[in-house]
C-alpha cells in the first residue's frame, strides 16, 4: 500500500515537460497568412522536442505539385523546417507530421498564400471535396434542423396551450431528438471536412490538430453553433422540466438565429457575388424551409393522434403559416439561384444545374401536395366537413417530400456554383 | 486569449468538488433530512447538469485533436443526461427506476474516454499517470450509484459516490503541465514552460 502511495506521489512530483503530445506552438509563414515574398523555408514550432519522420514537412503548389526539399530539424529538436524553391504568386498547402517525445504521431495541415489571400484549410491542396457520406451528413443536418426549429415555431405559432400528456411528450421527444440530432451531427460534420482536409490515416486523424479547421469560417460556424444549440438544449430541457413554456421561446429564437451559421458560412457569404442580401436571403430561405417541415412532422405526429377539434385549428391555422412561408421560401430561393446561376442555360450544362432542377422538381411536387391540402382539404375543415381519413398519410407523404427536397439541398449546398463572368468595367474607368 | 488548460482542469475541479460536498452531505444526514429544503434537493444534479453546459465550450475552443475533442464531447453530454435524468426524477417527470442508471453509465462512459484519450502507460508523466487514475476511478466509482439503483437508502453507497468524486477533484487539481497547486512544492516539478 505504501509503495502504491509512494508511486503515486512520485508520479505526481515527476516533471511534466512531456505530459501530452506535441503541440504546433507557431509557424513561418505563420497558418492563414498572406505574405508579400517567397519564403525559403517553411519552419514549425513545436511546445516539446520532436522527431523527424520521413517526409515530416511538405509544402505544396495549388495543382498538388510538391515545392519542398529535406526536412531539418533545430538543436533542441522544438522546431522541424523545410527549403523551398521559389514559391511564385499562389496559394500553397503544408502538410506535416512529427513523432512526440512519447513516440505518437501528431500531424496537420496549414495553408498561406504568396501575394493572394490564403486558400482556406478545407480547400487545401489533396483535399478531396464533400464525399457522399458528407451530404448525407448536411441532410441529418437539416432534418434535425427542422425537428427543432419547425417544431419549436409550430409549437408557438400555431397551437399554443397545453397538448395533453401524450402530446406534450410527442413534441418534446421530437424536439429533443431534433436538438440533440444538431449537436450530433454538428461534430459529425465538422470531422469529416477535418478528415478531408488532413487526408490522414484513421489513427493518425485521431490525434491531427484540428485547430486550422476551427479557425475557418466554417469552423467558426462550428463553434458558435454548437455553443448555441447546447444553450437551445438546456433551454428545451428547462422548459419541459418545469412545464413552463414561455422558455420555448427564446429557444426558437436563438435556433432560428444560430441556424444563420449555416447561411454565413456557405455559398452565400464566401462565393464571388456574395453580399449582406445574400446572407439573409440564405438564411430566410433555410429558416422557412425548416419551420414548413418541422411542422408538417408535428402536424402528421403530434397533433394528428389528438382530438379531432385540435387536428382541425392546427390544421387550419397552419395553412395559413404555410402559406407565409411559402412565399418566403420561394422567393428567396429564384433570388440565390439567379445569384448563383446568371445564365439560364446554366441549369442544364452545369453539374450544380442539374441538382437545382431536381431540387425545383421536387419543389413543384411538394406544392402541388400544399396546394391540395390547401384549396381542397382546408375549405371541408372550414365548414366544419368530418375530417378525411387518409390527411394524416398525405401530410406524412408532403412531409416525404419535403424531406427529400433537403436532401436535394444538401447536395447544393456542398456543389460549386459555376465561376461568376467577370464584371465589365465600367466606363469612367475604361476611359483612363 | 484562450485560458491554459490547467485552469479548465481546476475550474471543472471546484464543481465535482462541490457536487461531492453535497453529495457527502447527503449520505450524512439521509435522504429525508436533506431534501426537506426543496433547493438543496436539486443542487447536485443541476450542478451536474450545468457542468456538462460548461463542457461544450471546452470542446469547441481545445481542438489540438480530434481524440481530445470527441472525449470532452463524450464528458459533456454524460454529465447533461446525468443531472437532466436525475432532475426529471425528483421533479417527478420520469418514473422508471431505469432512469437512475444514467449516473453510473455516465461516470462508466467517462472514464472510458479518460482512459482510451490517454495513450501513454501509467508511468510516463504525471499527467498520464493522473488520466489512468482518473480513468479508472471513474470506472470503479460507476459501482456506487450503480449499487445506489438496487439499494436506495444505503448511506454507504451514497458515501462512496461522493469519495470518488472528492478523488476526481483532487486529480484534477493535480493535473496538468504548470500545477502550482502541487508543482510548486519541489523543484522536481519541471520548470513552467508558458
Amino acid at each position: 500500500m505504501r509503495r502504491l502511495l509512494a508511486v503515486a506521489l512520485l508520479a505526481l512530483a515527476l516533471p511534466a515537460a512531456a505530459s501530452a503530445h506535441a503541440t504546433l506552438t507557431w509557424t513561418d509563414p505563420v497558418y492563414g497568412k498572406r505574405i508579400e515574398r517567397s519564403p525559403s523555408v517553411v519552419r514549425l514550432h513545436f511546445d516539446q522536442s520532436v522527431d523527424v519522420l520521413p517526409n515530416a514537412v511538405r509544402v505544396y503548389g495549388a495543382q498538388g505539385r510538391l515545392l519542398s526539399g529535406r526536412t531539418r530539424t533545430s538543436s533542441d529538436k522544438r522546431a522541424i523546417a523545410v527549403p523551398v524553391s521559389r514559391l511564385p504568386r499562389g496559394g500553397y498547402t503544408v502538410r506535416w507530421r512529427a513523432a512526440s517525445a512519447d513516440g505518437h504521431v501528431v500531424s496537420g495541415v496549414f495553408t498561406f498564400g504568396v501575394s493572394m489571400r490564403a486558400p482556406p484549410v478545407t480547400a487545401a491542396a489533396g483535399a478531396g471535396g464533400p464525399t457522399t457520406a458528407e451530404h448525407l451528413v448536411r441532410w441529418l443536418y437539416f432534418l434535425t434542423l427542422a425537428l427543432l426549429v419547425g417544431g419549436l415555431g409550430f409549437r408557438l405559432l400555431v397551437v399554443r396551450g397545453r397538448l395533453g400528456e401524450a402530446g406534450q411528450r410527442r413534441f418534446y421527444l421530437l424536439v429533443g431528438a431534433g436538438v440533440i440530432g444538431a449537436l450530433e451531427v454538428g461534430v459529425l460534420a465538422f470531422l469529416l471536412r477535418a478528415e478531408d482536409a488532413l487526408q490522414l490515416p484513421f489513427v493518425d486523424f485521431l490525434y491531427g490538430d484540428l485547430s486550422p479547421l476551427a479557425k475557418t469560417r466554417f469552423g467558426t460556424a462550428f463553434v458558435v453553433m454548437t455553443l448555441g444549440y447546447a444553450l437551445v438544449a438546456a433551454l428545451v430541457f428547462l422548459a419541459w422540466l418545469t412545464d413552463r413554456e414561455r422558455l420555448l421561446w427564446p429557444a426558437f429564437l436563438l435556433a432560428l438565429g444560430f441556424a444563420s451559421g449555416l447561411s454565413l458560412s456557405g455559398h452565400s457569404a464566401a462565393d464571388a457575388g456574395s453580399s449582406w442580401l445574400s446572407e439573409l436571403a440564405d438564411w430566410l430561405h433555410l429558416s422557412a424551409a425548416a419551420l414548413w417541415v418541422g411542422g408538417l412532422v408535428q402536424l402528421a405526429f403530434v397533433i394528428w393522434p389528438l382530438e379531432p377539434s385540435l387536428r382541425r385549428q392546427a390544421f387550419l391555422r397552419f395553412s395559413r403559416l404555410a402559406t407565409v412561408l411559402i412565399v418566403v421560401l420561394l422567393g428567396a430561393g429564384i433570388y440565390l439561384s439567379i445569384l448563383r446561376l446568371p445564365h439560364l442555360a446554366d441549369l442544364w450544362n452545369e453539374g450544380y444545374g442539374h441538382v437545382l432542377l431536381v431540387k425545383l422538381g421536387l419543389v413543384s411536387l411538394a406544392l402541388a401536395w400544399g396546394a391540395a391540402h390547401h384549396f381542397l382539404v382546408r375549405p371541408r375543415l372550414e365548414r366544419g366537413a368530418p375530417l378525411l381519413a387518409g390527411i394524416p398519410r398525405s401530410l406524412m407523404g408532403e412531409s416525404a417530400v419535403g424531406m427529400a427536397i433537403l436532401l436535394a439541398a444538401a447536395v447544393l449546398v456542398d456543389s460549386k456554383p459555376p465561376p461568376q463572368p467577370v464584371q465589365p468595367l465600367n466606363a469612367s474607368v475604361e476611359q483612363r | 486569449m484562450q485560458p491554459p488548460a490547467e485552469h479548465v482542469h481546476w475550474l471543472f475541479a471546484t464543481g465535482f468538488l462541490l457536487l461531492a460536498l453535497c453529495l457527502l452531505g447527503r449520505a450524512i444526514v439521509g435522504d429525508e433530512v436533506w431534501n426537506r429544503r426543496a433547493w438543496r434537493a436539486y443542487l447536485w444534479p443541476s450542478l451536474l447538469f450545468g457542468l456538462g453546459i460548461l463542457m461544450w465550450p471546452v470542446m469547441v475552443f481545445f481542438t489540438n485533436s480530434t481524440i481530445h475533442m470527441l472525449a470532452h464531447g463524450a464528458w459533456a453530454q454524460t454529465m447533461m443526461l446525468a443531472g437532466a435524468a436525475e432532475l426529471g426524477l425528483l421533479r417527478g417527470k420520469l418514473h422508471a427506476r431505469a432512469w437512475r442508471l444514467c449516473l453510473p453509465l455516465a461516470l462508466a462512459v467517462s472514464g472510458v474516454a479518460l482512459l482510451i484519450h490517454e495513450q501513454n502507460g501509467w508511468y510516463f508523466s504525471r499527467a498520464a499517470f493522473l488520466h489512468h487514475a482518473l480513468g479508472w476511478t471513474a470506472l470503479l466509482g460507476a459501482l456506487f450509484p450503480l449499487l445506489i439503483v438496487f439499494r436506495p437508502r444505503a448511506r454507504a453507497w451514497g458515501a462512496g459516490l461522493a469519495l470518488t468524486l472528492v478523488v476526481v477533484s483532487v486529480l484534477l487539481y493535480s493535473d496538468r503541465d504548470v500545477a502550482p497547486v502541487f508543482g510548486h512544492l519541489s523543484p522536481l516539478a519541471g520548470e513552467p514552460h508558458r
